[in-house]
């Protein structure tokens, strides 16, 4: 795949493809993220979705749980059977670049699980081929499209945040609890290849949030450390400052730290933002007119009913069967569908993918390390 | 016999492996690298080799000089993914092994998971179907029914004869508590149909079977419920829990069709509330509460009848194994029923 571009295997214009018949996606590697994309298409109306997965019986269950026509379990065969308009790659990390090169090369778009690539220059790789190519290729942002955050962002849109001045970002997860997947002592897990091991899965959600908010980076410093002495892991731990081009932003990854959330917290000269992403909760706290002693109390109370509200929600939403943590996914994945129909650009732009992964990389660099 | 045990470190392998030793047999038992190599027995007969079959480059040198293979390893808790990953995906490399392999039999260790047990009327047996709506079961039901089909398929096409058996509750000494026998909220024990009888087989009696059925050339082809024949109902396995366990609690019968109907009533409403996608916990989803609570009969006919087996134990002797002596002793006021020994 090194060295000159190649033409890809494609007709030139997307609308052309699609011309008003049901969209083929395929879904590679249907593991526990796969079923999500799996579950976000259906969701969509026009869209015929098929998996492709090197275990004939990971695929063949995937297609029958559900109820798709076609499964494959190798991607050559796939690509020039099924011939997908867009291929979803949600195989383990290092495997993303090799996966949409060769889909991109077969015509199809490209929508690629975080972290995309291991590294900026595999990253870059990718990216210049999607161009020469003129198809798309898109990280999966996911909590960029969680209706909390993009609750945030119409505000902050809106100027009731005034100007945003920092960003919290704190990731909870115990990856190292007994029967973790990324600690079994049995199978080494395929992250630990990345940057800044296991933790590297998580950076990219704390580099796109901290991008979208306080724009791209500027410098980075970080500390990392190992708290549990007979983990698989180089470190459970990462805190990172990070001075940008509209603000600040503090990042950080705990495995110890309970019970799993994701934190994050938007502080503007009008108001703040608190969010947790796993439960959807949103409350905010803002600057209000009249007596100064009063706010701290209306505040209290309007974050009260918030969360009384947001853990109602988030009961019903669970029991509902809705997509919970993903519905991010689910928003991400029916615009990418849309603005492909429409003709409009992606729902993230290259350069979105370019800044958070330029930053995910500094916050793995032994040199920004305190 | 030469056999190879997957799984062997587990409840049921390391009591295998120990019937296999014990009736003169050649066992190479196969553990995850981060398995207890201190739970397994020591013996010239035995041969470990250590490896996981979700990941080991070569399964073809475990399977050398093997003849019978018993496939006891499964991965029963955590997400779906992982269950899939260490029940099915292992089973298949497995498989993809054995098929090139001189390996004559392969036992495989299923569950009555797999039954429909919604379409069963007053006994369950091996001619009651297989589970119809799959994905409305839970993800050890899902797996265990995947790992059956793949091993029923390879079998059809290659050189091996397969014996599957499914067990019942598989219970014993480090497992005292079955989940079909209640439901335990705090020091509360809800026993729900407390007169049902509930599908135990003590892991030595379970053990047994698995080596009886492999040595005997009528189990060859066959699908048999491994089941011991003591009837205990929910309530009276309650009971001996509690009092030989130490446990402090206390009982609670409810009738069995009350928490049906409860669980029908949640489900229907949910659906009218909720819509078609709703997630409800398992006990109030009627397929997966059947599955785990439905009163019915466990007759072990076929085993009797083609292979002439019968559990060694019973019940009395296997509460003995289970709970030690002791504690037993105590409970009872220092009498306690005569023990016949396996064998």
């Amino acid at each position: 795949m090194d060295g000159e571009p190649v033409p890809c295997d494609a007709p030139s214009s997307i609308n052309a493809v699609l011309g008003g018949r049901a969209v083929r996606a395929a879904v590679v590697g249907v593991g526990y993220i796969g079923h999500h994309h799996i579950a976000a298409l259906q969701a969509l109306k026009g869209v015929e979705v098929a998996v492709c997965d090197q275990s004939p019986a990971r695929a063949e269950s995937t297609a029958e749980r559900f109820r798709l026509g076609h499964c494959f379990t190798d991607l050559g065969q796939m690509l020039s059977d099924y011939r997908p308009e867009v291929v979803h790659v949600t195989t383990p990390p290092m495997s993303h670049v090799p996966l949409a090169l060769a889909a991109l090369q077969a015509g199809a778009h490209v929508f690629v699980e975080k972290p995309i690539a291991p590294c900026m220059e595999q990253w870059r790789r990718l990216r210049d081929r999607a161009v020469s190519c003129g198809r798309w290729v898109v990280e999966d942002h996911n909590y960029r499209f969680n209706s909390p955050v993009r609750e945030v962002l119409r505000r902050v849109g809106t100027g009731q945040f005034g100007q945003v001045m920092h960003v919290d970002l704190l990731f909870c997860s115990s990856i190292l609890a007994p029967g973790s997947g990324f600690a079994d002592p049995n199978m080494e897990h395929p992250t630990l290849h990345l940057p800044g091991g296991a933790i590297g899965d998580f950076l990219p959600h704390l580099a796109y949030l901290a991008t979208l908010f306080v724009g791209p980076h500027l410098t980075v410093r970080t500390a990392w450390s190992k708290h549990a002495s007979d983990s698989p892991f180089p470190h459970d731990e990462m805190r990172a400052l990070v001075r940008a081009k509209h603000g600040t932003a503090a990042l950080a990854f705990s495995a110890h730290s309970q019970p799993d959330a994701f934190w994050l917290r938007v502080y503007g000269t009008k108001m703040t933002a608190n969010v947790n992403l796993f439960e959807s909760r949103l409350t905010f706290d803002r600057v209000r007119a009249g007596p100064r002693p009063l706010t701290p109390l209306l505040n209290g109370l309007a974050e009260a009913r918030a969360v009384r509200r947001a853990t109602v929600r988030s009961l019903v939403n669970k029991l509902a069967g809705g997509p919970g943590v993903y519905g991010g996914l689910w928003e991400l994945v029916r615009q990418f569908y849309t603005n492909l129909q429409s003709g409009q650009a992606p729902p993230i732009s290259l350069q979105d993918i370019d800044d958070a992964n330029r930053l995910v990389a500094d916050l793995t660099a032994e040199e920004n390390r305190v | 016999m030469r056999a190879l045990v997957t799984g062997a470190s587990g409840f049921l392998g390391r009591a295998v492996v120990q019937e296999l030793l014990r009736r003169g047999h050649t066992v190479r038992a196969m553990i995850r690298p981060a398995a207890d190599l201190g739970s397994l027995p020591r013996s010239a007969s035995l041969e470990i080799f250590q490896g996981d079959l979700r990941t080991h480059p070569s399964l073809r040198e475990a399977l050398t000089g093997v003849d019978t293979v018993f496939h006891l390893a499964a991965v029963v808790a955590g997400s779906y993914d992982a269950q899939f990953a260490g029940t099915v995906v292992g089973t298949e490399r497995l498989l993809a092994a054995l098929a090139t392999s001189e390996t004559r039999r392969l036992i495989l260790a299923s569950t009555l998971s797999v039954y429909d047990w919604s379409a069963a009327r007053y006994d369950l047996t091996e001619e009651t179907p297989i589970v119809a709506r799959l994905y409305e079961r839970d993800d050890y039901a899902v797996t265990k029914v995947w790992q059956e089909r793949l091993v029923r398929r390879a079998a059809a096409s290659s050189g091996w004869s397969l014996t599957v058996l499914r067990p019942g509750y598989i219970w014993g000494p480090g497992k005292e508590w079955v989940a079909g026998a209640g439901i335990r909220i705090g020091r509360w024990l809800i026993v729900n149909g407390p007169l049902r009888w509930l599908p135990l087989t003590h892991v030595d009696n379970c053990a047994h079977c698995f080596v009886s059925v492999a040595e005997h050339p009528a189990a060859e082809g066959q699908t048999f419920n491994v089941v011991d024949q003591d009837h205990v109902r929910a309530w009276r396995f309650a009971g001996d829990y509690l009092r030989y366990s130490g446990q402090e609690g206390c009982r609670i019968p409810v009738p069995d069709s009350f928490c049906l109907a409860t669980a029908w009533t949640a489900f229907l409403a949910s659906r009218v509330l909720l819509g078609p996608r709703r997630k409800l916990p398992g006990l109030l989803i009627p397929l997966r509460y059947q599955a785990r609570f439905k009163s019915l009969r466990f007759p072990c006919d076929k085993l009797r009848r083609l292979v002439g087996w019968v559990p060694p134990l019973p019940y009395v002797e296997c509460l003995h194994r289970v709970f030690n002596h002791r504690s037993m002793a105590q409970a009872s006021g220092g009498v306690l029923t005569p023990v016949r020994t396996n064998g």
